[in-house]
């Protein structure tokens, strides 16, 4: 730009209105840092409050962090959660702690008394076990179970894994995040955000013995191990990942439960998990029947698409897929990684025998076919089996492993039947495949009747569900259930167009599995559902 | 290297939760939100008044915030409201424009150039042909004094109207009343070192562990193993929280503390020389010989032993005893006289005026205590009196306007303007920062009201408030964040509010709106002084000159920054400045004799008795400790909804259910003689039998309320009425 030799005649002022100047002064903010600022770098200004909050040392050999809750001066003001939220700098929504409400007593007024919860890191993590790729450490100094974000696949398992409803899965980033009980700042001699934020001093950071199991470490009444002598108080089962949480100075009485305990809101579905375990089942179902009954190309071919559209559904269920190349991380301890390689193993399987059935003749072909088909069951058998021992593997409930190997292997059996009966229609494939898709519902009919056999004052996990699935879920239930009916009437005519009205069945009664399970959590408040963000 | 590919312990998503030292005392910090400079405000919301500090960018915009650790009130500590405080600043529903509703309905954006000549032509027009007394503004306590005066100021002196009021006529009103007859001004006495300093704390209707966490901390705080007290119908979270919880009958408050009073004076437990600071002892010693424990018994909802024991743990001699309420009290049809019946046990006992004593209420909202003093509505500007020519006089002559502009006779209070609404006298209302569509009691009324108003303005943050979208013109403006002020909070305490984000669009803050207005109507000139929020505050320190609440000692903002807010009184005669002071140390009151004043009378009935057909008391009070009012704003906190109910609920007793065959988290009609509404049974430890309590934030609630108000405050007795509940069939 060329300097101006000439000096400009200002333009004549345009006539300012008053509305014109306060607008302009309304968007002009002050100068903070002449004004305000105090700018020197300094000890932290709650230092002194919070020193008596922490461990003076580092945690020493056998020991590690917890957080201890003294129950007498929480009084659910959720301040623990916003300071969780801003000090951390979370997105919108987002916090890793949370507070609830036990209920109980049997005076009039009752007993109530509020909680405050965060990450337990676990001496046993579910999550970390459950964990594919190895996204979760648990730290050997501190014994702080942190998540790796950038390891993450965001495959959600380890939400699946924690009874306490830790992890939380963010759409955005498409990874779960959960507490790290503010490992940067304890490093530094630093409080986490909640212990410096709690207004009565509720929640400190102490160091615990690694090895000491949590109905010891809990000195009055027993949060966790309140479980034991309660069955309806909704509180998860802490043998499973033996927390680390000391809740103290107040007793639990026997009789109390979860404030949000009876809320029917059902479970998030999981898409592409419903697809991909009905369609990888019925697959496996269909490949093995067309090995052994008769060769049949179609069946063949159309249990091959089914699968494989299974397999693609259970890649839509990661939000970094692409990471997911380090599945084999987790071999040791989690049955997703061990899912993940007997699908792999299984998956060629068909693909070889759709390629060898449309081949010229080449020697041996036979013998590569023989070998082929005669690994597809017991290849599709495992494969199966580490589906069922991922949910088994979660301690929810209605996830044990009879009710969930009836449903994943019950559905592989009920469509070795229903192609068999492609294969073979005729009376006997159609008696074949009504019982065992009879059979199948049996269990399923079993949890609903728990629904008429107890009244709303009994609670325990498996009624919870029988509970969602008349309630909420009834539509889903009943055309489950109608749809099953249906396509057994309908295989006897054709047995073909019994397929998809079947596979609609399963994948609603897949459906109603995720819906339907009581997943264990934290005590929460009345009438909040938990958050995801 | 391979570990290195196996593992990622790092990356961008790594590097998001990234910390780094914050400085300036801040601790650790993300490091995408560090800030480069600091500044403070007090909270916006209640009258606890914690102080914040707001974290800013290098253009002054704030960025996230955190408590202010040396703060005399908060001691580094904040609910969570105050931690997300800057979240409703970004709502989506920000009135961004004026809104000027046309002839087919809606509502469409204006200039403020033509929203002020409507909002001019208007007013005039209908003062021209109705006179006076036919408008009305319902304002506030949530923005600074200095707003609430300039718009007191504007209407009564400048536009020449009359009649006004705020919402605090629905929180604190009766407190008010209370102070004023008693000591002679509406003066709190305590300072909250008092929570720290009590061997017994009595809190009446008061819900302190979530309405006032903060306040709670302070009890907590306090090393002399104090026994607190909670007497409330409900066992809410404070009752769970004290060492002794009075579950009494609604409205047995009053007979109770009558008998209270009889037994101390019986056994002869009075303090005889604060007495003698007293007149009408002897006709009060008098009047409680028939309210007897045994008498009271059944009315308290509680057995003559229980009240014989408190009655000795509160006049225990040696002992400091503080009596703290709230709501419960305030919210009723004899608050008044409920708030005295405190204030009168405090006096007779002589618990008063040292540390760890006092009658104090705590105040719901952050200014509730700057519009008693400023608002020039109930009371005239700067603690004066309308009533009072010499008041008038100096007034005028303090801020140069002809005392006649003063007038002498009172303002209608809230449920007086609206009377006037129905009988055709008032015609158009101006309703800033509240939202009275929602939270008025028996609120369905306001629907047929409307229809009756000529012109209805709405000044607010948004414009989806259930009163903006019942308006004719919507004025946008500036939230807290967004402007500079001050607020009092329960202690008296004066902190300063700043602007640390730019309002959205044309936004303009209540001040700005006001001093438009002030140049549009033509008062531009009797204003002149009043440019900028700081300039009105010292025409205001100035006003209360020689007052109870004189301040004229504060010099500026930066002082009250500088010394952590201060206290009233401050006059220029004080040397230092303490920063926590109590009132009447020494025994003298603001009446004209320098006596505190024993006022009582007879308890009445509950004004809606339950009967056979609506058999349920319906109880109402705040809901958790993320939720504020009528969620206007904290609804808009994504983090503060997720924290609470999304719904109506109510909490039931177990028994009751049963009865009624109501399971928990079903869906139970509620019905008053007013109206009907849905909620979500919440089977709960919390109520007595024939009780039901509702979370007063939803705006279903005030369709069953009844209006009945305290004859001496007019305030809203919000807290019980009869209900019926049942099941709707499937």
């Amino acid at each position: 730009m060329k300097t101006a030799t000439i000096r400009r005649i200002p333009a004549p002022p345009l006539p300012v209105t008053l509305i014109d100047q306060l607008l302009a002064e309304q968007v002009t903010l002050g100068t903070p840092a002449a004004r305000f600022a105090e700018i020197h770098d300094r000890v932290p200004d709650l230092a002194d409050h919070y020193r008596q909050l922490i461990p003076l040392t580092k945690p020493g050999l056998g020991e590690q962090y917890a957080f201890e809750v003294a129950l007498d001066r929480c009084t659910g003001c959720k301040a623990c959660v916003s300071a969780c939220h801003s000090l951390n700098g979370l997105d919108e929504g987002e916090t890793w702690r949370d507070t609830g409400v036990l209920l109980g007593g049997t005076n009039a007024p009752g007993w109530q008394q509020t909680i405050t919860s965060a990450c337990h890191h676990c001496q046993d993590p579910g999550c970390m076990n459950g964990c594919p790729v190895g996204a979760y450490e648990k730290d050997n100094h501190t014994g702080i179970v942190r998540h790796l974000d950038d390891q993450c696949i965001g495959c959600s398992y380890c939400i699946l894994k924690c009874p306490y409803d830790v992890p939380k899965y963010s759409k955005k980033r498409g990874i779960v995040r959960k507490c790290d009980m503010c490992h940067q700042r304890l490093a530094e001699g630093e409080a986490p955000a909640c212990v410096q934020a709690c207004p009565t001093e509720a929640i400190r950071i102490v160091k615990i013995s690694r090895d000491q199991k949590p109905e010891t470490r809990t000195e009055a009444g027993g949060f966790f191990s309140s479980i034991i002598n309660n069955q309806q108080s909704a509180i998860p089962d802490y043998t499973v990942t033996q927390p680390t949480t000391r809740y103290v100075a107040r007793e639990i009485p026997a009789t109390a439960f979860a404030a949000d305990r009876d809320r029917l809101v059902p479970q998030p579905t999981h898409w592409p998990l419903v697809m991909m375990l009905t369609l990888t089942q019925a697959g496996i179902g269909m490949i093995v029947t067309s090995t052994y009954a008769g060769r049949s190309a179609v069946t063949l071919l159309i249990g091959t698409l089914i699968f494989l559209c299974g397999m693609a559904a259970s890649v839509l269920h990661l939000g970094q897929p692409l990471k997911a190349w380090r599945f084999f991380l987790g071999l040791r301890t989690s049955w997703l990684s061990r899912e993940i390689l007997a699908f792999s193993l299984f998956a060629p399987i068909p693909l070889v025998l759709c390629t060898l059935s449309r081949l010229p003749d080449f020697p041996f072909k036979n013998l590569c076919y023989l070998i082929t088909a005669h690994s597809a069951l017991p290849l599709g058998f495992i494969a199966i089996f580490t589906s069922v021992m991922i949910y088994h593997d979660t301690h929810r409930s209605l996830w044990r492993f009879p009710l969930t190997s009836a449903r994943f292997f019950g559905t592989a059996c009920c469509f070795v039947a229903l192609a068999y009966a492609i294969i073979h229609p005729g009376f006997e494939a159609t008696e074949c495949f009504a019982v065992v898709a009879i059979v199948k519902l049996i269990p399923e009919i079993h949890i609903l009747l728990l629904q008429r056999r107890y009244d709303v004052s009994t609670w325990f996990p498996d009624v919870h569900s029988a509970r969602l699935q008349f309630g909420p879920l009834r539509l889903l239930t009943v055309t489950r259930f109608v749809l099953a009916c249906l396509s057994i009437v309908t295989l006897a005519i054709n047995p073909w167009a019994a397929l998809p009205i079947f596979l609609a069945s399963e994948t609603l009664e897949r459906m109603i599995f995720f819906k339907s399970v009581q997943a264990p959590k934290m005590p929460g408040t009345f009438g909040v559902s938990p958050t995801h963000v | 290297m391979l570990r290195k590919i196996l593992k990622q312990h790092t990356g961008p998503l790594t590097r998001d939760l990234v910390q780094e030292p914050g400085l300036f005392g801040l601790g650790k910090v993300p490091s995408r939100l560090k800030p480069a400079s600091t500044t403070t405000s007090v909270c916006g919301y209640c009258a606890t008044g914690c102080q914040l500090k707001i974290h800013l960018d290098a253009f002054g915009n704030a960025i996230n915030l955190s408590p202010q650790s040396g703060y005399p009130v908060n001691l580094g500590m904040a609910c969570p409201k105050g931690w997300q405080a800057l979240d409703p600043l970004d709502a989506a529903d920000r009135a961004t424009t004026p809104l000027l509703r046309d002839a087919t309905g809606t509502f469409q954006p204006v200039s403020w150039d033509t929203a002020l000549d409507t909002f001019v032509t208007r007013l005039k027009s209908i003062k021209e042909s109705h006179g006076h007394e036919s408008v009305a503004f319902l304002s506030t306590g949530q923005i600074p004094f200095e707003e609430m005066a300039f718009l007191g100021c504007l209407f009564k002196f400048g536009m020449g109207f009359l009649h006004c009021d705020a919402n605090t006529r629905q929180c604190m009103a009766t407190a008010v009343t209370a102070y004023k007859q008693s000591f002679g001004f509406d003066a709190p006495p305590s300072t909250y070192a008092d929570f720290e300093e009590s061997d017994v704390i009595v809190l009446v209707g008061s819900n302190l562990c979530i309405a006032h966490p903060i306040l709670w901390q302070r009890i907590m705080r306090n090393k002399r193993s104090p026994e607190i007290i909670v007497i409330d119908p409900r066992a809410t979270e404070t009752a769970q929280a004290a060492t002794r919880h009075l579950a009494i009958r609604p409205k047995g408050d009053l007979p109770l503390l009558y008998a209270l009073a009889n037994c101390i004076i019986r056994d002869r437990r009075t303090d005889g020389e604060s007495i003698a600071n007293t007149t009408g002892f002897a006709e009060f010693s008098e009047f409680v010989k028939p309210h007897t424990p045994e008498s009271v018994a059944d009315a308290a909802g509680l057995t003559p032993e229980v009240i014989e024991e408190l009655a000795a743990i509160v006049s225990q001699s040696g002992k400091r005893v503080s009596w703290w309420w709230t709501m419960g009290v305030n919210q009723s049809h004899e608050g008044v006289r409920t708030a005295q019946a405190i204030i009168n046990l405090c006096l007779i006992t002589g618990n008063i005026g040292k540390p760890g004593t006092g009658p104090s209420s705590i105040t719901g909202q952050c200014n509730a205590m700057g519009s008693r003093l400023f608002s020039n509505t109930t009371s005239l500007v700067g603690g004066h009196d309308f009533a009072d020519p010499s008041h008038r006089e100096k007034v005028a002559d303090a801020l140069g306007i002809s005392p006649d502009l003063i007038p002498a006779e009172p303002s209608f209070a809230y449920d007086e303007i609206f009377d006037a609404v129905e009988a055709g006298k008032i015609k158009a209302l101006w309703i800033v920062a509240t939202n009275p569509f929602h939270s008025w009691i028996n609120r369905s009324r306001l629907d047929t009201l409307r229809e009756k108003l000529d012109f209805l303005v709405v000044q607010d943050m948004y414009h989806s408030t259930e009163s903006a979208r019942a308006a004719d013109l919507i004025l946008p403006a500036a939230g807290w964040g967004e402007k500079d002020g001050c607020l009092i909070n329960s202690e008296r305490r004066i902190g300063t509010i700043k602007s640390v984000r730019k309002a959205p669009g044309q936004a303009l803050s209540d001040f700005r709106i006001i001093r438009l207005i002030a140049d549009r109507w033509g008062c531009g000139e009797m204003f002149s002084a009043w440019t900028h929020p700081e300039a009105v505050f010292k025409i205001l320190r100035d006003l209360t000159a020689g007052r109870p609440c004189d301040i004229t000692g504060i010099e500026n903002y930066d002082q009250l920054d500088r010394e952590g807010g201060i206290q009233w009184p401050c006059p220029a005669s004080m040397k230092t400045i303490e920063p926590e002071r109590r009132l009447f140390e020494n025994g003298k009151f603001f009446t004209p004799d320098g006596m505190a004043h024993i006022h009582f009378s007879a308890p009445s009935p509950l004004p809606e008795p339950t009967d056979p057909e609506y058999p349920f008391i319906l109880l109402t009070g705040r809901g958790t400790s993320s939720q504020w009012h009528t969620l206007s704003r904290t609804g808009k906190s994504k983090l503060l909804a997720q924290l609470a109910p999304a719904t109506p609920y109510f909490e039931i007793h177990r028994d009751d259910a049963m009865a009624l065959g109501i399971e928990s988290n079903a869906s139970v009609s509620i019905r008053s003689r007013r109206g009907e509404i849905h909620a979500t049974a919440f089977i709960a430890p919390t109520v007595q039998r024939g009780h039901v309590f509702l979370p007063m934030h939803y705006p279903e609630v005030n369709l069953l309320t009844h209006p009945s108000f305290d004859p001496h405050s007019r305030q809203p007795n919000y807290k019980a009425c009869a209900v019926a509940l049942s099941v709707p069939s499937t």
